[in-house]
Parts: C-alpha cells; sequence; structure tokens
C-alpha cells in the first residue's frame, strides 16, 4: 500500500526525493579547498570542504585586517539539489556560524565548477551595523 | 568592533541609525518559469512596519496557499540602509521550508531549503527559482 504522502508543493511529491538510486547524492564535486576568484575580496579568503562518512565539515577563513580569520569549523546540512550539475545531481550544503557577535547563514553549492557561497549575515551586538547579506566565488585551489 | 571579516567592519553611530528601505520589496512576484512545481508566486506586504511573506505554490491541482510570514530583511552591506534581501521560515509540521531571497537587477532569486520531518523517506532538498515584479509597465 502506497503511503499518503504530506505536502505543499508539488515538487514535495517529486518520486526522485524516495528514489534510492537517485538519492544516492554525490558531494564529491564539493570536496576540497577553495580560493576566492576575487583577490581583493574583503570576505571569505577560502574554504575547505571535508567529508567523514556522510557529514561534511566546512572551514572557513575570512580576510582581515592583520591576517586571515579562522571561522569555527561546523557539520553542514546536506540537501539533494535538485538542479543538476553537468547531468549528475549533487548536494548542496547549508551551514551555520555563530560568532556571538554575529550569526552567519550560509548555503553552499557547485555552479559550472564554482563553488558559490551566500551569506546571509545578521549582528547581534548593539553596534548599528545593518544585517547584510553576500555571495562571493571560489575556484578550487586543491 | 568585533568581525569575521573586513566586510563587517564600519563605524556606524547606533544612535543615528535609519530604519532599512524595504520598497523594493511589496508586490506580486512570478515564478519565471511558468512549467515550475515549486513556489508559483510570492505576495510581498508590508504592514505595521513589518515585511510580510505569502506563497502560492504549485499544488496538483490548484495553487496551495501557504499563509503569510515575517521576514528578516537584509542589506547589501552592513552601511546600507536599502534591503536587498531577505529570508524566512514556514513550518509545516512535517517539512520544513527555509527561504533566502536576494534581489538582483529586480530579479528576486530564491533559495529554498525544504527538510522533511515526518517519517516518509524523502530526502531534504535545495532548489533556486526565479521572481520577476509584476509593475504593469511596458
Amino acid at each position: 500500500m502506497t503511503p499518503i504522502l504530506e505536502f505543499k508543493q508539488s515538487s514535495h511529491l517529486n518520486p526522485a526525493l524516495v528514489d534510492p538510486a537517485k538519492t544516492q547524492l554525490s558531494g564529491e564535486k564539493l570536496l576540497g579547498h577553495w580560493v576566492n576568484t576575487n583577490h581583493e575580496t574583503k570576505g571569505i579568503a577560502e574554504c575547505v570542504i571535508e567529508r567523514n562518512d556522510d557529514r561534511y565539515s566546512v572551514s572557513i577563513r575570512g580576510v582581515g585586517e592583520n591576517g586571515l580569520i579562522a571561522w569555527p569549523i561546523v557539520t553542514a546540512a546536506t540537501l539533494a539539489n535538485l538542479e543538476e550539475e553537468a547531468g549528475q545531481r549533487t548536494v548542496a550544503l547549508a551551514a551555520n556560524f555563530d560568532f556571538g557577535f554575529m550569526r552567519a547563514e550560509t548555503h553552499i553549492r557547485i555552479n559550472k565548477g564554482v563553488l558559490v557561497i551566500v551569506l546571509f549575515n545578521t549582528f547581534k551586538d548593539d553596534s548599528g551595523r545593518a544585517n547584510y547579506l553576500n555571495r562571493e566565488f571560489f575556484y578550487r585551489a586543491s | 568592533m568585533q568581525i569575521a571579516q573586513l566586510a563587517d567592519q564600519v563605524e556606524i553611530d547606533p544612535t543615528q541609525t535609519d530604519s532599512i528601505q524595504t520598497g523594493a520589496f511589496p508586490g506580486s512576484w512570478i515564478n519565471s518559469n511558468p512549467d515550475t512545481n515549486g513556489i508559483a508566486r510570492l505576495q510581498m506586504t508590508q504592514s505595521d512596519g513589518k515585511l510580510l511573506l505569502q506563497v502560492f505554490a504549485m499544488g496538483p491541482e490548484a495553487l496551495i496557499d501557504w499563509g503569510a510570514e515575517e521576514v528578516s530583511v537584509f542589506t547589501s552591506s552592513p552601511r546600507s540602509r536599502v534591503g536587498a534581501g531577505f529570508t524566512c521560515v514556514f513550518d509545516f509540521g512535517f517539512a520544513e521550508t527555509r527561504l533566502q531571497g536576494m534581489i538582483m537587477k529586480g530579479l528576486l532569486v530564491l533559495a529554498q531549503f525544504h527538510r522533511f520531518k515526518d517519517d516518509s523517506g524523502r530526502v531534504d532538498y535545495f532548489v533556486r527559482e526565479y521572481f520577476g515584479l509584476e509593475h504593469g509597465r511596458y
């Protein structure tokens, strides 16, 4: 008997979401050391994505005044990326970083070989800084 | 001032900050893909200083109204006071959908994170869709 699935849009019923052949998703293309394509960035300088079993860890270093700033290493949530990359299904990552004074909510994906990181930064201090978003692009260094 | 990246480093007098302008958001945003199986239309409205997002998604037979949720607005830099994007969460019980929107050259790019909380065995998934604002010109 086919179970009745709850849904809020037709894509919630996409058979690919329960097809073992299609849900064995490869995040291989995300793994490695990625460097910002913009060498004058004031944001993220580089990113390392590693996998242990099914868990993906994200390590980011931001550009600082006197060198790079190591962000806390976090485990990312993995999501099937229903947009195909070079004819293959892959994964997107969602990773959240808490700095105390600020929280950065990110999503990370591959687009035509380029790693794209989109950040939504929310300040938790009283500095008056506006919460802001940013998008940066990275090439594979190794 | 604490920073995680140089872009965070701006000097602002906290007592002199204007509210964030959100004029770019209100209206009816239509999916650029007429064959979508996801979100067909977004309705954004302002009410009592809040920005609300109502979602109409494609269903097997008709549009499904998700109702409205308040969004958190983001600018393009810590110094800016002009809204450029938003985040929002819809919790349906069996699933949670987190939306991250950003406006680029009049186009709303909407990243959607669908996380299932039931035991249906469906994998969590990510998709991006593109929306244009119905502006009534031309």
